[in-house]
């Protein structure tokens, strides 16, 4: 009963609604803030740690990496008759450490982040999805 | 050319195409004109039926897309254009899922219970006028029937309620029950204010009482008479509604999803029509009695009957989309408030309502 007496006139309600009304006709700064993902996507800050890529010409496979990630997803694996980096990518929880600590500046991170697969043997990204080339600049 | 229902309407439609004596001559040669009568007359309640599911259909995409436009968000978008088609997905999701009955369940009131509360509901637009002569019949008792018949529905919620054998459907069905009883006394006494004035029953008279100006520019609409029998409508009609702030019987927070906890499949599907035809139903009746029903400036070029039903809906809809808009607002009442609201307020202003409505119409002041 008392809560009627307060509220005998519905100024609360009427405020809500006049809140919600604001939203409604998108009044002030209410734009819509959903993505629709797979149709539009949103852009990734440029420091934003997704999938790992190496840098074919500067990697000499020197193991570095291998030794800082704190929880061994990583192995050096021979390809094209070279050593690069093999990532388990099931295991890696996109700390950083093996970026931080290259010699060579090969390591990078990208911002691909669509990393779901149907097996645990396709999360391994070995040499063969993870190298890029350098474009040289003349 | 005036026809009093939607029946004498296709009769006269028929008669302006100059097909309906051809049609009666072959029924009256096998001297079965009455076939004729009953073919007619399901005619209109098939198109009377097929009008309220795809409102019922559009209303479930208008009201996802005000709540999601109220938080911001796009809503269904991917069906169809802006989602338009999303509850026809949702529908065929619904007819294909398992028809679950519990193995403790009463059988025959749980299967029984979907189908009186969608009758019940689809029963009240019979006396409804969508437009002029657009009504399927109409009773010089349409208001008390349209009460008698609301009535219906708190006892099929119950049974819903008590044959699932659920504690959370009983609760929900037994709040629904309690909110039901309280909520349709203040709801009729607010209509027999409108009645007073009237002096007829019939949903027609109603509206054609309020087709007059005030002063050439306020429309004779009882919101402007009775204002106050207006709120008290509007509450006491989300209230029967069950709807946010009143959706004591499904009140999800608490109990899973009210009396339909153990409904699934085309079952739960009925009852989800039920609850937006009801939506409808009740927007359509507050518009009839305070808001002036289908009048509206005629516009000279358009049959009336289009332009009213136009009216109409425009007014309808006007009510649902404030029912949405203020189900996105504000949150439920306690059970303490809704029935303190109910028996201490808004009961005692129906009264007043009702004594002030009576004393002006025997002073003759309007």
């Amino acid at each position: 009963m008392a809560w009627i007496s307060r509220n005998w006139a519905m100024i609360g309600i009427i405020k809500g609604l006049i809140v919600t009304m604001k939203h409604i006709f998108q009044i002030g700064n209410r734009k819509t803030v959903t993505v629709q993902y797979p149709y539009e996507r949103m852009k990734m800050a440029p420091r934003y740690r997704g999938r790992h890529a190496v840098d074919e010409d500067a990697c000499i496979g020197c193991g570095i990496c291998e030794v800082n990630c704190p929880i061994s997803t990583i192995q050096i694996v021979k390809y094209d008759s070279r050593w690069f980096p093999e990532f388990n990518l099931g295991m890696c929880m996109f700390c950083g450490l093996c970026v931080d600590a290259c010699p060579m500046n090969a390591l990078k991170m990208t911002g691909d982040y669509e990393l779901a697969d149907y097996t645990r043997e396709s999360l391994i990204y070995g040499p063969e999805r993870i190298l890029f080339k350098k474009e040289v600049s003349k | 050319m005036m026809t009093a229902n939607a029946y004498e309407l296709i009769i006269s439609i028929l008669k302006a195409l100059n097909i309906f004596e051809p049609i009666n001559n072959i029924f009256q040669k096998l001297g079965m004109e009455y076939v004729l009568k009953i073919i007619i007359v399901l005619v209109v309640i098939a198109i009377l039926l097929v009008f309220v599911l795809l409102t019922v259909m559009f209303l479930t995409w208008l009201e996802r897309k005000v709540f999601a436009v109220v938080q911001s968000r796009y809503g269904p978008m991917v069906t169809g254009p802006r989602g338009l088609l999303q509850p026809i997905a949702d529908g065929i999701k619904l007819l294909g899922k398992e028809d679950i009955i519990p193995a403790t369940a009463d059988r025959w009131i749980f299967t029984l219970a979907p189908f009186i509360v969608f009758v019940s509901v689809f029963l009240v637009f019979i006396p409804l006028p969508f437009g002029k002569s657009l009504i399927i019949s109409d009773l010089k008792v349409g208001l008390l029937y349209i009460i008698a018949i609301s009535a219906v529905a708190p006892i099929s919620i119950l049974l819903a309620g008590w044959a699932s054998n659920n504690k959370y459907s009983l609760l929900g069905a037994i709040r629904a029950v309690a909110q039901d009883i309280s909520y349709t006394i203040p709801l009729a006494l607010a209509a027999i204010a409108v009645v007073v004035f009237v002096g007829s029953l019939s949903m027609v008279d109603i509206v054609n009482y309020q087709g007059g100006y005030w002063f050439e520019i306020i429309p004779k609409w009882f919101i402007f008479l009775q204002p106050l029998g207006f709120i008290l409508f509007l509450i006491a009609g989300i209230a029967e509604m069950g709807r946010i702030p009143f959706d004591f019987q499904e009140s999800e927070q608490e109990l899973v999803a009210g009396f339909f906890t153990e409904y699934s499949g085309m079952k739960f599907a009925l009852f989800f029509l039920a609850e937006y035809a009801h939506l409808f139903a009740v927007s359509g009746i507050i518009v009839t009695v305070f808001l002036g029903g289908w009048n509206g400036p005629v516009l000279p070029f358009l049959p009336i009957q289009l332009t009213s039903l136009i009216y109409f809906l425009i007014k309808t809809y006007a009510v649902i989309f404030f029912t949405m808009w203020l189900r996105a607002t504000v949150p439920r009442m306690r059970i303490d408030q809704l029935l303190n609201l109910g028996w201490k307020i808004m009961i005692p202003m129906a009264l007043l309502n009702l004594l002030v409505a009576a004393f002006v119409m025997t002073a003759g002041v309007i």
